[in-house]
């Protein structure tokens, strides 16, 4: 049984720096647990882009210390992919009411690596750990509909880093 | 406050001139919030828990309680204090944009004192700007909208969006009652060993 852990930005920037508390939380229960958090490259652009206003959130010391690591391309020609992919882009217009067009793509790239792991039979399970709920629900929704309900869960990641902390606490 | 049919020309007035002041001064704001979210305190209550200075203290209550944004609830020694409602929609001075000025905004802005982000984005975008942010951060709480959406609809960076609303989120579930949602940790299966543990 192999599980996959797919990561979204909000989980990094929740973390903070390697000398913030919550960043070390994440890492050791990734280490302790044998576990790799996979960034969808999309996710790993928005994390490493340039913005002077910005702190850039410390995605390449997790990659450089083992326990991260970023998603070979997308597979649009999977059919799985693209429908995962449009199937979260409608149901997040449809939270908002704005046409599916509009949706961001990346926000649909989370469930779209999990639809291409767990149909190729690399992935048995898959979490997603997102700090967008519409983007967490809706990979949960959208895989369902395509047979993997049991296999995909969202985590959300605020929700996941206090739970961490608190059982060290 | 709410404006109402009611209200004269005088109160708005005041109104204006008191909120204004409140964001412009982040520690004004930050004790605003205290007692919207206290309910009723005496400013020995505002002294310990907002660290202030007993000076300091009687003289924001004051200025806060001239302004006619906060109330004295209990005459007596000690006497005891209250926020009033805000609800105040305002322009910019460039006169292209309207916000509304709520508690929850007012404590969003006490912020900037305490947290970078917050303090950053208001001096890029300003207290409308921000006012903006924190209606996002609300819808995305409520899984109406993801970081990405704001960031296109506004024009920032992703990160820089996600950046705020993470910066907003304790404002967010102080003053909205959103409920958890997403797995917790021990829904997840994976048999995740106590720290005691592997130390």
């Amino acid at each position: 049984m192999s599980t996959l852990h797919i990561t979204d930005t909000g989980l990094f920037v929740a973390m903070g720096q390697p000398s913030n508390s919550r960043y070390q939380a994440v890492r050791h229960f990734a280490r302790r647990n044998d576990v790799t958090f996979v960034l969808p490259e999309r996710v790993y652009e928005e994390l490493t882009v340039n913005d002077p206003d910005i702190e850039a959130p410390p995605v390449d010391t997790a990659i450089d210390e083992g326990w991260t690591t970023v998603a070979a391309p997308l597979e649009y020609s999977d059919p799985i992919v693209s429908r995962a992919m449009d199937g979260v882009q409608r149901y997040i217009a449809n939270a908002d009411g704005r046409p599916a067009d509009d949706v961001e793509r990346a926000d649909a790239a989370l469930a779209a690596l999990a639809a291409q792991h767990l149909s190729a039979g690399t992935a048995t399970d898959v979490y997603i750990y997102t700090t967008d709920i519409a983007a967490g629900e809706g990979a949960e929704t959208v895989l369902a509909s395509e047979g993997y309900g049991d296999s995909v869960t969202f985590v959300n990641g605020f929700r996941f880093i206090e739970d961490l902390r608190s059982c060290e606490g | 406050m709410s404006r109402t049919s009611n209200a004269t020309d005088g109160d708005v007035v005041r109104d204006f001139l008191s909120v204004a002041d409140l964001l412009e001064e982040p520690r004004l704001a930050q004790l605003y919030a205290y007692l919207a979210r206290e309910g009723e305190a005496t400013v020995r209550d505002v002294m310990t828990d907002i660290e202030l200075a007993q000076g300091t203290a009687y003289s924001y209550v004051n200025r806060l309680v001239d302004a006619g944004v906060v109330e004295v609830t209990h005459d007596e020694q000690p006497q005891r204090y209250a926020a009033r409602e805000i609800d105040l929609t305002v322009t910019t001075a460039t006169g292209n944009r309207e916000y509304t000025i709520t508690p929850s905004l007012v404590d969003a802005v006490g912020r900037r004192e305490t947290d970078d982000d917050i303090d950053i984005y208001i001096d890029r975008h300003g207290v409308a700007g921000l006012a903006t942010a924190l209606t996002y951060a609300v819808a995305r709480e409520r899984a109406e909208v993801t970081h990405r959406l704001m960031a296109e609809d506004l024009d920032i960076s992703p990160l820089a969006a996600e950046m705020i609303l993470q910066a907003l989120r304790p404002v967010v579930h102080e003053y909205y009652d959103i409920d958890e949602s997403g797995a917790s940790l021990d829904e997840l299966d994976i048999d995740d060993r106590d720290v005691a543990d592997d130390a």
